[in-house]
């Protein structure tokens, strides 16, 4: 790790997360699609997971023409809002679901993201969702990575290794623990290779994320 | 009963009326499979099989469509019929894709024209919904060019150019659509129905909307003038539903204006009256 640049680490890790968590957030529109047609797709990251879902990604999006803005709006309702009210319907996009007893949201893991929200210094927004929406998770994991970055920046190690600390700390406790069986239940109802792709994408970058922040702790606690 | 029926000064209301025939959380144990709930739902707090039965998405037929109308012309005859404040940009889409019209092209158009417009219909949706009434097919082209690129070690797919499918009208449409060009609705409902009594009003109308946009204020005032609006009382709106249903007016952000159809039926009508 000795080579790397911790602040273009902290950069692009920001960046990914970023972009995990404007996909989950909404539906995606002609402008944002356009956005991930001009992207490039890596082959090999080292990862297969992330390797397959970039693969269904690209494979989707080559073939995306403004139509699709529509399919995939209808494949996002498919996939996380589902016409059911079993609570095995959709993909919930929310950490309660999966980690309750009886799938239900604003859960104990709610009130834990909240309070690690809070203990940050931040707050949701004005978009009206429970705490422990995946996007929401994820864009935790994006304003730590930037806020690593800043502290790398101002020669702040003990700050930057601070958020980095608390950066695993979440995965760890939280989208580590939830997101494979979301996932799981991406695969289950999404129809399009967008959101299969995502889904894929989302866990090995969450896997590959965790075993970073590991090793770069490990470095700075030996 | 969990609700109390409300009782109107006649008796109760039929269809408040609680159904003891119909329990919406009734189980249906004939579709129940025991033994895979218990793997799927351990805590056994829902019926799961029975909502799994569920289909996967909603279905509806399509309503505008050649097979239900009888023809591709009945099907776009019915589909302009039910969808009057987007007539214009549907038939101009039809035009638009004589001999073929890229998707993107076809998009940017239709946002021209709606500029004035609230439509809850996207550019494409317009576009799908005249494929199903088979009035355009969609031409998808095969593949899209793709290059590989390697930096710094790692290999990357790029999309160097996206896919425009191309949409093309289709012979049925085109001859509907010039059957709408031809003003033949507009003389029939105008100059060769009761409303031909009205002609000097629509004369007026639509010479003062050849001038520049009105407001229907500036109509109102002119309709006004006429005695023949008097009684029957006819606002200066029935004068624009009629120049507006036969595609002879446009409302646009300016105001009420003519259409080019609208200045041509007007200059025959000139034409007419001076012969």
């Amino acid at each position: 790790m000795e080579d790397v640049n911790l602040i273009d680490l902290m950069k692009s890790r920001a960046q990914a997360y970023g972009m995990l968590a404007r996909l989950f957030r909404e539906e995606v529109d002609l402008a944002t699609l356009r956005e991930l047609q001009g992207m490039r797709f890596p082959t090999a990251t080292g990862n297969a997971t992330v390797d397959e879902g970039y693969h269904q990604l690209f494979e989707y999006l080559r073939r995306a023409w403004e139509d699709s803005v529509t399919e995939l709006a209808i494949d996002y309702v498919r996939t996380f809002i589902g016409h059911g009210v079993n609570g095995y319907s959709a993909a919930y996009p929310y950490e309660s679901v999966y980690t309750s007893e009886r799938r239900l949201l604003m859960q104990e893991a709610r009130a834990e993201v909240l309070a690690t929200l809070r203990e940050n210094e931040l707050k949701r927004g004005d978009w009206n969702e429970a705490e422990d929406h995946i996007a929401l998770e994820l864009e935790f994991m994006q304003r730590m990575a930037l806020r690593a970055a800043e502290a790398l920046a101002d020669g702040a190690e003990d700050e930057a290794v601070a958020y980095l600390r608390t950066s695993y700390e979440f995965l760890e406790n939280h989208l580590l623990n939830w997101v494979p069986m979301l996932v799981t239940d991406m695969r289950l109802h999404s129809k399009t290779l967008f959101y299969q792709g995502l889904g894929q994408l989302t866990l090995g970058t969450i896997e590959e994320d965790g075993a970073v922040l590991r090793e770069l702790l490990d470095s700075v606690e030996e | 009963m969990a609700y109390s029926a409300t009782a109107t000064g006649e008796g109760t209301l039929t269809l408040l009326d609680f159904d003891d025939e119909f329990d919406p959380l009734a189980v249906d144990e004939t579709a129940i499979d025991q033994e895979w709930m218990d793997d799927e739902n351990p805590y056994d707090t829902i019926d799961y099989p029975t909502l799994r039965n569920m289909p996967e998405t909603p279905h509806r037929a399509a309503v505008y469509t050649p097979e239900r109308q009888g023809s591709v012309a009945e099907a776009l005859r019915a589909l302009v019929r039910q969808n009057p404040s987007h007539r214009r940009v549907l038939m101009n889409i039809v035009g638009l894709a004589e001999g073929g019209c890229a998707a993107s092209a076809i998009s940017a158009k239709v946002d021209e024209w709606m500029r004035d417009n609230r439509s809850v219909y996207a550019p494409m949706t317009l576009c799908r919904m005249l494929e199903r009434a088979g009035a355009l097919v969609l031409e998808m082209p095969e593949t899209t060019e793709v290059a590989e690129d390697a930096e710094g070690g790692v290999a990357y797919l790029e999309i160097r150019e996206t896919v425009d499918p191309v949409w093309r009208a289709t012979d049925e449409a085109l001859a509907l659509r010039q059957e709408y060009l031809s003003g033949d609705q507009f003389r029939s409902v105008v100059l060769e129905s009761d409303e031909a009594r009205y002609g000097e009003v629509y004369e007026a109308v639509m010479a003062l909307l050849e001038e520049a946009p009105q407001s229907m204020g500036a109509i109102e005032a002119l309709t006004d003038t006429f005695p023949i609006t008097k009684k029957p009382k006819r606002y200066g709106q029935h004068f624009m539903d009629v120049l507006q249903a036969t595609d002879c007016a446009v409302w646009a952000r300016e105001g009420w204006q003519l259409t080019d159809l609208g200045r041509t039926l007007f200059a025959e009508m000139k034409a007419a009256k001076e012969a």
